[in-house]
């Protein structure tokens, strides 16, 4: 019988320093790991322990998977002693995708925050993979700092495809800096998509979820078009080792992704 | 299926029988704790039959406290993986709590078909299984010991099950004072009670008889479905203030739960060996919940208390139809603060209805 909990290997290929504290490990593992936008993966740094990441690049990307980590904890720093040439291991895919096909010929509305914006990014990269289907996507992100921008050398050339509308926002400006000061809700005081109809896809720290999430409802869109990536301390990814526990949920199993709809009246849901 | 006699004078030579093909494991005293603990046997003698229920529950010989998942070579990049390493083999004298609390590991371990999540249409790949658990339950034949003298803490009467419940059994034995009844409930414990001659009428209305009479010392009731809908509704209510305030958060009503299931996943690394670890886990200390970053959901041991009672009580049975507990009673002959789970229901209904 196949063991869900044992990694295969996956060798990274490169690294891409995002930020002081934040970077993308480009990763190939020995067989597919057939991840689809929403889900996530288990990465192994062997006597350090495991942790959860959702990847960053395109599902349609099937020779690499990119997850970009910021370093925080015990596995993250271990991955951070880790170059090009190294491996890790790496188990999954788990949990929920988007439900994409239910996204399609509607608007699009993706908000992130810091180092959130990088689940974004593959559900992004998979929209505009096949950008066709969809009616429009927009991106509204905010960072504390510039400096502290996520994919700052990719920002330029999103913002040229077509369909796509991206705003920035950062808490503290710079000199450099000549686009919004505030936190990344300052950018939607003017949704320009509908609605009752569009999509809303949030991942962010807790409070930067909370508030963007009032704001959406207060705009209009419907609970069941909220999707919030609910990042809890995931550990198993099956659902079993209960830490990951929202309400009735385990969002390993039941998540990461959740709609407002089905956690509004969970009490304290970003807490 | 045919309920047949175990004479107790026989009871040794069909151990030795049973022993022939598998491994047999029943509860043995603990001299030095005045405890029994299911352990392997090598001789008939060592099995304790007299015992109210062990420290730890049968979840130890499934889900043990800690288990290597498998083992790495520093330095290297392939990992062995480590099987449960268990030969097939009969657990004997085990409590129908117990046994019960089993069927709910099942839902946790193996049947991954249930989710609350409408999104739940997209497949993960693989298996979701946990195969050290499955390997585990597969090889094990259960044979229980139905309680005649349930203790002042049970309540397995309120929690779906009962002191003669055949729940999550393979072969229930009811004493009967020179002999037991062999109960078979499946076709495992049907085929180890074969051989034995069939009971009479008599056998069978006594055991009704003790059932009863063992029921008739257990009063505490509590409507359960009637609970779940109050407590979907008061995660903000102050009472949870009140009944978390003796509570340590010490975690030793999770360890001796034989319905807890937490666990954590770690690495350990040695100059020459590493593996990882499974051990058991629990929801009352603070750090369960804490991420990376040092955010922490549940902060505080109120929240710890509030969400063990709801985890059990609201949304297992929520998903899995069930409360995740069977009321074996470890909780409160253990807990160091004195609290009472059922006082504490009782506290919720009365407060919340």
């Amino acid at each position: 019988m196949a063991n869900p909990y044992q990694p295969i290997e996956a060798q990274i290929l490169k690294t891409i320093d995002e930020t002081p504290t934040i970077r993308t490990f480009v990763l190939k593992p020995e067989q597919d790991v057939p991840f689809l936008a929403g889900q996530f993966v288990e990465l192994t740094v062997p006597g350090h322990g495991e942790a959860p990441f959702t990847p960053s690049s395109s599902h349609f990307e099937r020779e690499t998977i990119e997850v970009t980590i910021m370093k925080v904890g015990r596995a993250t720093t271990a991955l951070f002693g880790l170059k090009a040439g190294d491996s890790v291991g790496i188990r999954g895919p788990y949990g929920q995708r988007y439900p994409l096909e239910s996204f399609e010929g509607k608007d699009i509305y993706l908000v992130g925050g810091g180092v959130g914006l990088a689940p974004l990014r593959s559900l992004f990269l998979s929209l505009v993979h096949e950008i066709d289907k969809y009616r429009r996507v927009f991106l509204r992100y905010g960072a504390r700092t510039p400096e502290e921008i996520v994919y700052k050398y990719l920002i330029p050339q999103w913002e040229k495809l077509k369909k796509v509308d991206i705003d920035l926002s950062v808490d503290v400006g710079d000199k450099s800096w000549v686009r919004k000061v505030g936190v990344v809700t300052c950018l939607m005081d003017d949704i320009p998509c509908d609605e009752t109809s569009s999509i809303a896809v949030v991942c962010g720290p807790p409070v930067m979820m909370k508030f963007v999430t009032f704001k959406l409802v207060d705009a209009g869109f419907k609970p069941e078009n909220i999707y919030l990536s609910m990042e809890t301390n995931m550990s198993c990814g099956l659902g079993q080792c209960g830490h990951c526990r929202l309400g009735p949920y385990f969002t390993c199993k039941d998540g990461p992704v959740l709609t407002w709809e089905q956690i509004k009246d969970i009490p304290e849901p970003f807490v | 299926m045919t309920a047949r006699l175990l004479p107790k004078k026989d009871l040794p030579g069909f151990i030795a029988a049973l022993a022939k093909k598998q491994e047999v494991w029943a509860p043995v005293r603990i001299q030095s704790q005045e405890a029994a603990r299911f352990s392997r046997i090598d001789r008939p003698e060592d099995i304790c039959l007299d015992y109210l229920n062990t420290k730890l529950p049968v979840k130890e010989l499934f889900f043990p406290q800690r288990e290597v998942m498998f083992t790495f070579n520093p330095g290297e990049r392939s990992s062995a993986q480590a099987s449960a390493q268990v030969r097939e083999r009969v657990v004997l004298g085990v409590r129908p709590c117990d046994a019960a609390a089993l069927e709910l590991f099942d839902k946790v371990f193996v049947d991954e078909s249930k989710t609350a999540s409408p999104l739940a249409e997209s497949k993960t790949a693989g298996p979701l299984a946990d195969p050290y658990y499955k390997e585990r339950r597969d090889k094990t034949t259960l044979i229980g010991l139905a309680c005649n003298a349930p203790g002042q803490a049970c309540f397995c009467t309120a929690t779906d099950g009962g002191p003669h419940s055949t729940r999550g059994l393979d072969l229930l034995l009811i004493d009967l004072g020179d002999r037991f009844l062999a109960r078979p409930v499946t076709a495992k414990g049907e085929a180890l009670a074969k051989g034995l001659a069939r009971a009479k009428d008599k056998d069978i209305s006594l055991a009704d008889e003790l059932a009863e009479e063992a029921r008739a010392t257990m009063d505490f009731a509590i409507e359960l479905k009637q609970l779940q809908k109050s407590l979907d509704k008061a995660f903000d209510h102050e009472v949870w203030h009140r009944l978390s305030l003796p509570c340590v958060n010490c975690g030793v009503c999770t360890y001796v739960c034989p319905a807890c299931h937490c666990f954590d996943v770690t690495d350990e690394e040695y100059k020459d060996s590493g593996a990882r670890i499974r051990t058991w886990d629990s929801c009352q200390f603070s750090l369960f919940t804490r991420h990376a970053s040092g955010h922490n959901p549940r902060p505080d041991g109120m929240s710890r208390m509030r969400n063990r009672t709801l985890h059990k009580f609201c949304y297992f049975p929520k998903t899995q139809d069930k409360v995740l507990c069977v009321g074996c009673g470890r909780c409160i002959t253990e807990c160091p603060a004195g609290i009472d789970l059922r006082e504490t229901l009782e506290t919720l209904r009365d407060t919340l209805s």
